[in-house]
């Protein structure tokens, strides 16, 4: 059972009867129903995923075989081979794992910097920033995506990774809206201090208020990294030499010849989610926590 | 993380820095130099598309010879065009659909997730574990279980003694198809509607309690209003979500050799897909340009009304 | 494995000749057996010669073949397509005019060539030719009993006779199936006397004879019920291979092209199948056939193209033709190659094919600028019609009504 150590307070819930009207018989009944209710909910989410491993595990006839059961009557690593066969999973795992850690690199670096300015720093552009960056957020992609394009063809970066790993170095609105939410909690004692110590403000920042704030750059990470490792459009439009694909781009390029290679298919898919679940499973109280805090703000 | 504790309190210091003079100078080429990357990220990625992508719109420009202006030609074209139409339509469909259903959904399943049961944390991690699944895989693996002979979801449907349609390729089944997808990923909307569920003060449940409330009536008089500004939130972004919407359409009307296609009849169409096969498709960039300036005016509108409805129906901190 | 961090553009070094070869990229469409069977040629070609390198990229997706020769780094110095794309494409500026490379001309069967010209001048040439005839597999119509159809209202009979369905009234055989979305509908308003362009290649939807095939196609369909229909073709196996619908015995006829003649007797030797001419409406409507051509074109933004004009001369000429069409079971666009069926004999039903070139009236599809939009309103219109939504002169007018916005 995989442990979550974010701080849950104690459940508090809005059916607590007064005793003299709860019996033990109609609390148990209760509670069975509470259970019944939670794990069919957990149990319908997880059900689509439990169909994609155990296709990716079958044989063609079992595969092909309706009507359709959970349970492989053979497991066999047939599709996986296949999978690897017709799509070239090392190199376009490695292409993803590229853009995505230079995409996080990219965060990592800039979005704190900016959330510094607008948390931190007391200065005249603050407010009017902090208003555009919202107002980033909130357009849609689809307007500045074709003048981008025209803007990366121009300098000639069309089928490179340029397009997909230098905007993340120029700040992601999110991400320094959440950085900059968490700065906001950090006392200015901490800052006072050093500055009146004689820092530099790019000393304050580098050594005092980053390894604060890392657990908020390490929740934009993992975000980042997510993001960058799904991300579907931009590669769409950017990549166009088949040894430059990512995963994302693989599955769909493998579908569009072989539209019911459903084995082989599946089985591509649970190599490409297997990344993302293993950083989800490592990094789930960043996960949680981070999207309560970015909503609730 | 405690990112919950208000800013602390302004040090004397900083206080009594006085407005004007060097200090101030030298906070602002401060404040410019850290928030540097952003500006220059804005200028190009944003400031001078935006103001390219208008300039466009009323050109004819086809990627390759130098933009032709052509006034409000496209947009003309465009109020003209059936497919036009068709792809606000499935758009609107969807929009208008898919965020109640979303938010009753994770509502719902937020109050589910909130039981005093053994196992919380497993059972939020699986209501979330779609959310991170890449949006390509969720594609195709919903593909498979909408089909008509293979897939689960019509073997369920015939437990039921329902003769399941077939999803993909009934025009008027594949949008509710889309739909189904898009509700499996509720698991962001649901965690923070957890949260916020956890936020809403116990005296207020126990205050209606005593006034006689029951389950319903709390809900309807403490839990709604102390949760609506969330449901604000998230009503706004998941319907800028589905007014996008590009990848799950996309992947679910793929057909063979990567030809543009939309679903039968054209029924998966939305306005994002629409915008990408003028613009790399056709290469009808100006078109293209003018279809997404739409899309931006119709996304303020209904952002701008369902703010200004908001102070109706959500509850400020005041009371 | 290499990865090449952030420039990925493939194209070699060195300039022309003096320092060894000219490394060229040839992306192609064709994946799976057909690719391996042109990289052989491919290594044959580089083998044979010291001039020129070919490396050959499997690229399937027709949009990022687009793309790509928008950029200013293109991503491969030679690539094919079909000819209907030429003058969408050479209006545009982005394909190389391949006239000035002294690549012999004269030996291509003429209806080959229309359309590779756009403003006189020729654009791509053809490597293969393909033409679409009507296959039907013999047994069920042995065990049903029905003729072999020599007019339409016989076909539209034989399509009925050959449905069956089961005891919940699921179809488990088709009569006539497609091979693709809207390729029957397309195709068989050439048997009614209609065309979906005039003789300037500019898009007519309304004409008369179009709306008579497609009335008769939405008549069978709705006697058969196009739900049902749907649900069948969900079931479909991969084309092509030994799940192909007509190769697995689930279709009794379908409209298809020459390259069946390899695939069948390699995934399904056992099926006994015919071709025969599209039947026509009237006696003067018949023997009509799509004639397409796979063309092999240099994209203007190519910064190797007096290599890729070597390679693709070589590729054009009667032996490298000869191997790639017999490999992959197409037709040669050299008149010299179809006469010589001997080579060709290994490809079944072949000589009908190839015969079926020669009728009057076979027809190549336009190639003008507003093909590839006036394609994709047309796909949508006959998917309206086969589902019964609409009637034909509905759907078709809506076409109509979007032609005048078509780029020219």
């Amino acid at each position: 059972m995989p442990t979550i150590s974010a701080p849950v307070p104690t459940v508090l819930h809005a059916d607590v009867q007064t005793p003299r009207r709860r019996t033990p018989s109609r609390h148990r009944l209760r509670q069975v129903r509470r259970y019944i209710l939670v794990i069919l909910l957990a149990l319908i989410f997880l059900f689509p995923l439990l169909t994609m491993v155990s296709t990716a595990f079958k044989l063609p006839s079992d595969v092909f075989h309706a009507p359709p059961s959970l349970w492989p009557k053979e497991w066999t690593l047939a599709n996986f081979a296949e999978a690897f066969d017709q799509i070239p999973v090392w190199q376009y795992l490695a292409n993803t794992l590229f853009i995505s850690g230079m995409s996080v690199l990219g965060t990592v670096l800039a979005c704190p910097l900016v959330a510094y300015a607008l948390a931190k720093v007391r200065w005249r552009g603050a407010k009017p920033l902090l208003i555009v960056v919202l107002a980033t957020m909130m357009l849609p992609p689809q307007v500045t995506m074709i003048p981008i394009f025209l803007i990366w063809n121009g300098l000639g970066a069309v089928g490179t990774y340029l397009p997909l790993i230098i905007p993340a170095f120029l700040g992601t609105p999110f991400f320094i809206f959440l950085i900059r939410q968490f700065l906001l909690g950090v006392p200015d004692e901490l800052i006072e201090a050093a500055r009146i110590d004689g820092a530099s403000e790019f000393r304050t920042y580098a050594t005092i208020v980053l390894p604060i704030a890392r657990p908020a750059i390490i929740t934009a990470a993992i975000f980042q990294f997510m993001w960058a490792w799904t991300d579907f459009l931009n590669p769409l439009i950017y990549l166009n030499d088949a040894s430059t694909y990512t995963l994302s781009i693989g599955l769909y390029s493998f579908f569009g010849q072989n539209t019911v290679a459903w084995g082989p298919l599946m089985a591509a898919c649970v190599l490409f989610t297997l990344p993302a679940l293993l950083l989800f499973l490592l990094g789930q109280r960043f996960f949680i926590g981070g999207i309560s805090t970015g909503a609730l703000k | 993380m405690s990112l919950r504790r208000p800013a602390s309190a302004q040090t004397i210091l900083s206080s009594a820095r006085k407005p004007g003079g060097r200090s101030s100078r030298r906070a602002l080429w401060l404040g410019l130099a850290f928030a540097s990357p952003f500006i220059i990220g804005f200028l190009f990625l944003f400031a001078y598309p935006i103001a390219a992508s208008a300039f466009y719109s009323f050109t004819d420009f086809n990627l390759f010879q130098t933009p032709r202006w052509v006034g409000l030609d496209n947009y003309s074209q465009m109020f003209g065009n059936p497919t036009f139409w068709q792809s606000l339509g499935n758009t609107l469909y969807l929009t208008v659909i898919g965020v109640p259903l979303a938010i009753i959904i994770s509502l719902a399943g937020a109050h589910l997730l909130n039981f005093p049961v053994k196992g919380q944390p497993l059972y939020r991690a699986l209501v979330y574990l779609p959310s991170i699944v890449p949006i390509v895989v969720g594609g195709y693996l919903w593909r498979w279980l909408l089909n008509t002979q293979y897939g689960f979801l019509n073997y369920f449907l015939g437990l039921f003694g329902i003769d399941g349609p077939a999803w993909l390729q009934e025009p008027d089944w594949t949008k509710p198809a889309i739909l189904l997808m898009t509700f499996w990923t509720v698991g962001g909307t649901t965690i923070i509607y957890l949260a916020a569920l956890k936020d809403v003060p116990q005296e207020l449940y126990e205050a209606a309690e005593i006034d006689g409330a029951g389950a319903w009536r709390r809900f309807l008089n403490v839990t709604w209003p102390m949760i609506s500004p969330v449901t604000l939130f998230q009503v706004i972004v998941t319907l800028i979500a589905f007014l996008q919407i590009f990848t799950q359409p996309f992947i679910l009307a793929q057909e063979r050799l990567n030809t543009p296609s939309a679903g039968p009849g054209g029924s998966m169409l939305t306005f994002a897909m629409s915008l990408y096969q003028n613009a790399f498709a056709f290469l009808k960039m100006g078109y293209a340009s003018g279809m997404a300036w739409v899309l931006f005016v119709l996304t303020l509108v209904i952002t701008l009304i369902v703010l200004a409805t908001s102070k109706k129906w959500v509850h400020s901190a005041n009371n | 494995m290499v990865i090449a961090p952030l420039a990925a553009c493939s194209t070699g070094d060195g300039g022309d000749g003096s320092q060894g070869p000219t490394t060229i990229t040839f992306s192609y469409l064709w994946s799976g057996p057909e690719a391996e069977s042109l990289e052989k040629i491919i290594a044959d070609y580089n083998a044979s010669q010291s001039e020129v390198k070919v490396i050959g990229v499997s690229s399937p997706d027709f949009q990022k073949q687009l793309t790509s020769m928008s950029s200013s780094n293109g991503s491969f110095d030679i690539s094919d397509n079909f000819g209907d794309v030429v003058g969408s494409w050479a209006s545009k500026g982005i394909l190389a005019p391949l006239d000035d490379y002294n690549i012999d001309m004269s030996g291509f069967v003429p209806s080959s060539l229309t359309q590779m010209k756009y403003e006189g001048k020729t654009y791509s040439l053809p490597i293969a030719i393909h033409s679409q005839l009507l296959m039907y597999n013999k047994k069920m119509f042995a065990d049903a009993g029905v003729k072999v159809p020599t007019t339409m209202d016989e076909l539209a009979d034989a399509a009925l006779a050959l449905t069956k369905t089961d005891a919940d009234g699921n179809i488990i055989q088709l009569g006539l199936g497609e091979a693709a979305p809207g390729a029957t509908q397309r195709m068989i308003a050439a048997a009614f006397g209609g065309s979906w362009w005039d003789k300037d290649g500019q898009p007519t939807p309304l004409n008369d004879g179009n709306i008579q095939a497609m009335t008769w196609y939405q008549d069978l369909v709705n006697q058969i019920g196009p739900d049902k229909i749907a649900k069948f073709v969900a079931g479909y196996g991969q084309y092509q291979s030994d799940q192909d619908p007509f190769f697995s015995g689930k279709l009794a006829m379908r409209i298809d092209g020459e390259w069946n003649g390899v695939g069948i007797p390699k995934v399904a030797p056992d099926l006994e199948w015919g071709v025969i001419t599209i039947p026509g409406a009237s006696s003067q409507f018949k023997d009509t056939t799509e004639v397409t051509a796979s063309t092999l074109f240099i994209p203007a933004n190519s910064k190797h193209k007096e290599a890729a004009a070597k390679f693709l001369a070589y590729m054009v000429s009667p032996d490298a033709m000869k191997a790639f069409t017999v490999a992959l079971g197409n037709m040669p666009a050299l008149t010299s190659l179809l006469d010589s069926s001997a080579d060709y004999s290994a490809i079944e039903n072949f000589s009908v094919f190839a015969e079926a070139l020669k009728s009057p009236n076979a027809y190549a599809p336009s190639s003008a600028v507003s093909a590839g939009e006036y394609m994709t309103d047309l796909n949508k219109a006959f998917d309206s019609i086969a589902s019964g939504n609409e009637t034909p002169k509905k759907a078709l007018e809506q076409v109509e009504s979007r032609v005048s916005s078509y780029s020219k």
